[in-house]
C-alpha cells in the first residue's frame, strides 16, 4: 500500500466522475488518468518527455508533426487493448474543450490540423502551418487518453467531418464550430459507469476520507509497479498534509508550503525525507501601469531598491523558495541556463535606500517629514493585493509593506477571499500592485507570455499580434507598447515574446537575452522569489524515490510508480 | 402639600442614589470575582483607547527572531515577521473593541426601540414590525456576512459594527417587546395612565427603567457576540489582512505558522485567544453583578 495525496485538488469527492475533464473527477494524474507522455520540464528543451500512453515518438525537426508509437502491450483495466483509435477519440474530446493544441481555429498558435491513424498502435498529429509554435508537441503530449469504447456516443459519428467544416470559412463553418464547442458541456458532465484505466492503477472505491486504487494488472509495465494498492488521503488545507507527514503516513507528498518549524518536525519522523528540485515558477509583484505613479519606471525601480528579497523569502517561503537574484522574468536557473555569463549583467536591484531616493526624485516624488508623497504633494499609499488563502503570499506581502513603511513609503496589504476572485479583480484592473506567478515554463514562449502576453495587452489573434490599450481586453499591466532598453534601443517586448513561438533554439537565446534585459530595466514586475520544488518522501516502506534535482520530481509520484522507479523496501 | 413634598422627594432621590451605589459596592464585595470582572473590562477599555498610543505606528520587528519563543522581552513570542505578539494584541484591540461597542449600541438602540414601540403600540404596527423582525431573524448571519465580505472590505470598525449591529437586533427586539407587553398591563403603568401622564413619560420614566438592566446585559452580551463574529470572519480569511487583527493573528498562526502541528507558533495563537477569553470572562462577571444589582429577588442579605 502506497499512500499519498492528490496535489492538484484538495478535497476528495465521493460522487466525482471518472472523467479527467471534470473539475472534481476521481481521476488521479499518473495513476488512473494518463497522458501520452510526461513532460520533463527541461530548462531549455520543452520537448523532452517520459513515456506514458506513448512508448516513443518522432518529432519532425521543425515541430510540424509528431508521430506517436503507443505502448505495444498496454491494455485498459477491462482487458481491451489501448489503440490509436482511443487516442484519436480522446483528441476529439479535447477539441470540444479547446485545450492548447486543439483549437478549432486553425490560425491559433500551435494547433493540430490533421490526425492520422497509421496503424493500430501508431498515430500522427500534424501541426497547422498557419501559426506554428514550439508548444505544439507538449500540447499533444498532454492529452488525456480515455477509452473510446466506454465514451462511445459522447461524440457524434460525423464529428471529424464537422471539425473539418468548422475549420473552413463561412456560415457553415461557424455553425459546425458552434456545434463542436456546444459538446463541451456534454463531455464535461459525462460520467462513465466505472473506472476503466490505462494507467498503472484503477480506482476501487472513494469515501470522504480516502480514495483507494488497486493495481491495473493489464498495465504494460504492471510487473514493475511496486505497490498493489495506492491510497489518496483527503485534505482541505495544508495543515492537514503537515499532520499526515508528521505522523509518517505519506510515502510521498507533492510540493506543500511548510513553515520552518513544521519542516523540522516533519523531518524528525523516521523515514521522512525531502527531495528538492527545480520548479519553473517564480512569484512577483506586478504593477498596473495605468495607475499613477506606477507608470513611471523610476518609481518601480525605486521600490525594487527598497525591497529586501532575502528577508521577504525568509519570512514568506523559507522552505520552498529562493530569493530572486534579480528580475528577468525567468527563474534564476533558467536565466543561467539560457544566458550563461550574460545573466550577470542584469541589474540586481540590491537594497539601497540612496538609490531608491534618487529614483523617486527622478520621478518627481516629494519627501516631507520622512514620508514620500506623489509629485503633486498628495499622499502616496502603496496597496499590495494578495489572495488570502495563499499564506506565503500574504506574509510576503506583509514583509514588503513593512520594509516600505520603514523606508518612508506608506504601504498596506489588502487580501481577497479566494484565488479565482483575486484573478478576476486583478484582470479587471482593480489593483495597483498584485502578486502574480511568473516564469511559468519551461517553454520560454510561455515564460514571457506572463510578462508580455495577454495580461499586458499583446494578444495573438488569427496569427496576428495585436496590442490592446491599457484597461482594455484584459490588459491590466498596461506597459507601453515599445520600451527603450539601454543597449538595445526601442523594443516591442510583445513582438519579441511571440517570436519565441517559432524561433529556432539559437535565435531563441538572443531573443531571451533581449527580453530579460527589457524586463530587468523596465520592471513590469518585481520578482520576489523563485520556487523550489520541495517534495516529501518516506523511505520506510518504499525506496527508489527520485533524488534532488531529478527531472521526474516535477511529475506526480504516479509517474514514478508507472515507470518502475519505486521499489518495495526489502 | 407639594411645597413640602418636593424637597423631601429630592432628598429621597439622593438617598436612593446613595443607597444604589452602596448596593453596588455590597454586591461587588460579596463576590470578589465581580470586582475582577470590572477590572478586566476597565483594562480592555484602557487598552482599546490608549493601547495604540503606547506603540510606534510601525511596530518594530526582528527578522532574526521569527516565531520566537516566549521571553521577558516577548511574553507571547513573536509572529511570522518577528513582531512582538503582545504589541499586536494591544494595537489590534482598538478595532475589535470599537466594532463591538458600535455593534452593541446599534443592537440595543434598534432592538429596544422597535421592541418598545411594537409592544406599547400593539395592533397593526406590532404585526408589521414583528414580521420584519421574524424575517430578519431567519437570515443566517454568517453566510450573509461571507457574501457581504466579497463586496465590502470592512476596513473601518464602524462599517463592521454597523453590519453586525444590523444583523443582531432581532432577538433584543423580540425580548423587549415581550417585556413591554407584560409590563404595560401592570398596576403602576395603569396608574400612570390614569394620572394622565404622557406616553413619553410612561415609556421613558416607567417602562424603560424597569427594563434597563435587561437591556444593559443584552448590550454586554452583544459585545461578546460581535467579538466572536468579526474574529471568526477574519480567521476565515474572508476579510482584508491587518497584521494586528486578532482574527488574522489566529489565521496566520494556524495556516501560516502551523500552530496546530508544532509548538513554534503556539504562543502567537494563544495570545489573541486569551484576550478574547479574558474579555468574555470580564463581561460574564460584570453581567452577573448587574443581574443581582437590578434584580432584588436575587439579592441575598
Amino acid at each position: 500500500m502506497y499512500t499519498t495525496i492528490d496535489g492538484f485538488k484538495p478535497g476528495l469527492d465521493v460522487n466525482g466522475p471518472f472523467n479527467p475533464y471534470h473539475p472534481k473527477a476521481n481521476a488521479f494524474r499518473g495513476y488512473n488518468s494518463m497522458w501520452l507522455g510526461w513532460s520533463k520540464n527541461h530548462l531549455t528543451d520543452p520537448n523532452q518527455f517520459y513515456p506514458g500512453i506513448a512508448a516513443s515518438w518522432d518529432i519532425a525537426p521543425d515541430n510540424s508533426s509528431i508521430t506517436l508509437h503507443l505502448q505495444p502491450n498496454n491494455k485498459w483495466s477491462d482487458g481491451k487493448p489501448v489503440t490509436a483509435e482511443d487516442v484519436r477519440f480522446s483528441i476529439g474530446l479535447a477539441y470540444t474543450q479547446g485545450s492548447t493544441a486543439y483549437s478549432i481555429d486553425p490560425s491559433a498558435s500551435g494547433v493540430a490540423s490533421d490526425i492520422e491513424v497509421i496503424d493500430d498502435k501508431t498515430i500522427k498529429v500534424t501541426q497547422s502551418a498557419e501559426n506554428p509554435s514550439v508548444t505544439f508537441v507538449r500540447g499533444v503530449m498532454e492529452t488525456f487518453i480515455v477509452p473510446a469504447h466506454v465514451w462511445t456516443g459522447v461524440l457524434p459519428a460525423d464529428f471529424w467531418d464537422k471539425l473539418k467544416t468548422a475549420r473552413g470559412d463561412g456560415p457553415e463553418a461557424e455553425a459546425a464550430g458552434a456545434e463542436i464547442t456546444g459538446l463541451a458541456e456534454k463531455v464535461l458532465t459525462f460520467a462513465p459507469p466505472k473506472d476503466v484505466s490505462a494507467g498503472p492503477f484503477v480506482l476501487q472505491r472513494v469515501n470522504p476520507g480516502e480514495a483507494l486504487l488497486v493495481k491495473n494488472k493489464n498495465f504494460y509495465n504492471a510487473a514493475n509497479v511496486a505497490p498493489d494498492q495506492v491510497k489518496f488521503l483527503n485534505y482541505t488545507g495544508n495543515e492537514q498534509i503537515w499532520n499526515y507527514l508528521v505522523a509518517g503516513k505519506l510515502d510521498n507528498a507533492p510540493f506543500t508550503a511548510v513553515p520552518a518549524d513544521v519542516m523540522k518536525r516533519i523531518t524528525q519522523t523516521p523515514g521522512n525525507g525531502v527531495a528538492r528540485g527545480f520548479s519553473p515558477v517564480a512569484v512577483s509583484m506586478a504593477f498596473n501601469q495605468s495607475k499613477k505613479p506606477y507608470d513611471d519606471v523610476h518609481v518601480r525601480r525605486g521600490l525594487a531598491h527598497l525591497i529586501n528579497r532575502e528577508e521577504v523569502t525568509k519570512i514568506a517561503s523559507p522552505e520552498g523558495g529562493v530569493a530572486a537574484a534579480t528580475t528577468s522574468g525567468m527563474h534564476q536557473r533558467a536565466t543561467e541556463a539560457w544566458l550563461g555569463a550574460e545573466a550577470g549583467s542584469l541589474e540586481p536591484y540590491k537594497v539601497d535606500a540612496a538609490k531608491a531616493e534618487e529614483e523617486f526624485k527622478a520621478a518627481g516624488m516629494k519627501k516631507a517629514d520622512g514620508k514620500w508623497a506623489l509629485p503633486d504633494g498628495k499622499p502616496w499609499k502603496v496597496t499590495i493585493n494578495a489572495p488570502a488563502p495563499f499564506s506565503d503570499w500574504v506574509s510576503g506581502a506583509k514583509a514588503v509593506t513593512s520594509q516600505l513603511n520603514e523606508a518612508g513609503v506608506d504601504a498596506e496589504v489588502v487580501t481577497v477571499a479566494d484565488y479565482p476572485l483575486y484573478l478576476e479583480e486583478l484582470a479587471a484592473g482593480k489593483y495597483d500592485l498584485g502578486f502574480w506567478l511568473t516564469a511559468l515554463g519551461p517553454a520560454p514562449y510561455n515564460i514571457y507570455q506572463r510578462l508580455y502576453g495577454p495580461a499586458n495587452g499583446w494578444e495573438l489573434l488569427a496569427g496576428k499580434l495585436k496590442h490592446h490599450a491599457p484597461g482594455k481586453n484584459g490588459n491590466w499591466m498596461g506597459s507601453p507598447e515599445t520600451i527603450d532598453v539601454e543597449g538595445l534601443g526601442k523594443v516591442n517586448p510583445g513582438e519579441l515574446a511571440v517570436k519565441l513561438n517559432s524561433a529556432p533554439e539559437a535565435e531563441q537565446k538572443a531573443i531571451i537575452g533581449q527580453l530579460a534585459k527589457a524586463a530587468n530595466q523596465d520592471l513590469p514586475v518585481i520578482q520576489l522569489w523563485d520556487y523550489v520544488n520541495t517534495q516529501f518522501i518516506n523511505t520506510s516502506r518504499f525506496t527508489g524515490f527520485p533524488k534532488d534535482e531529478h527531472d521526474s520530481l516535477r511529475l506526480t509520484s504516479g509517474v514514478w510508480l508507472q515507470l518502475g522507479m519505486i521499489k518495495k523496501k526489502q | 402639600m407639594s411645597v413640602t413634598i418636593m424637597p423631601e422627594a429630592g432628598g429621597a432621590h439622593a438617598t436612593l442614589r446613595r443607597n444604589f451605589w452602596r448596593g453596588v459596592w455590597r454586591v461587588m464585595k460579596r463576590k470578589p470575582s465581580r470586582l475582577v470582572g470590572v477590572v478586566i473590562m476597565a483594562g480592555f477599555a484602557f487598552m482599546g483607547i490608549a493601547g495604540p498610543l503606547l506603540y510606534p505606528a510601525q511596530l518594530p520587528r526582528d527578522t532574526d527572531a521569527l516565531y520566537a519563543p516566549p521571553s521577558w522581552q516577548h511574553p507571547f513570542g513573536t509572529d511570522f515577521e518577528g513582531t512582538d505578539v503582545v504589541a499586536l494584541v494591544v494595537t489590534g484591540s482598538q478595532y475589535v473593541l470599537l466594532t463591538a461597542v458600535i455593534t452593541a449600541v446599534i443592537t440595543v438602540v434598534l432592538g429596544t426601540g422597535i421592541g418598545l414601540f411594537s409592544g406599547f403600540k400593539r395592533g397593526r404596527w406590532d404585526t408589521v414590525l414583528m414580521r420584519v423582525t421574524d424575517m430578519k431573524l431567519t437570515i443566517p448571519g454568517l453566510p450573509l456576512l461571507l457574501v457581504l465580505s466579497t463586496v465590502w472590505k470592512f476596513s473601518a470598525a464602524f462599517e463592521m459594527g454597523l453590519v453586525l449591529g444590523l444583523l443582531g437586533w432581532g432577538g433584543v427586539a423580540r425580548a423587549v417587546r415581550a417585556q413591554t407587553l407584560s409590563l404595560r398591563e401592570r398596576g403602576f403603568i395603569e396608574a400612570a395612565r390614569g394620572l394622565g401622564l404622557s406616553t413619553t413619560h410612561i415609556v421613558g420614566r416607567e417602562l424603560l427603567p424597569s427594563m434597563a438592566p435587561y437591556i444593559a446585559m443584552n448590550a454586554l452580551i452583544a459585545v461578546t457576540g460581535a467579538v466572536y463574529a468579526q474574529v471568526g470572519l477574519f480567521f476565515l480569511g474572508v476579510l482584508p489582512f491587518e497584521a494586528s487583527n486578532w482574527g488574522v493573528m489566529l489565521n496566520t498562526a494556524v495556516f501560516g505558522g502551523g500552530a496546530l502541528t508544532t509548538t513554534a507558533a503556539l504562543p502567537y495563537l494563544m495570545a489573541p485567544l486569551l484576550a478574547i477569553l479574558l474579555l468574555t470572562l470580564g463581561i460574564v462577571l460584570v453581567v452577573d453583578a448587574m443581574d443581582e444589582i437590578f434584580n432584588p429577588r436575587l439579592r441575598e442579605e
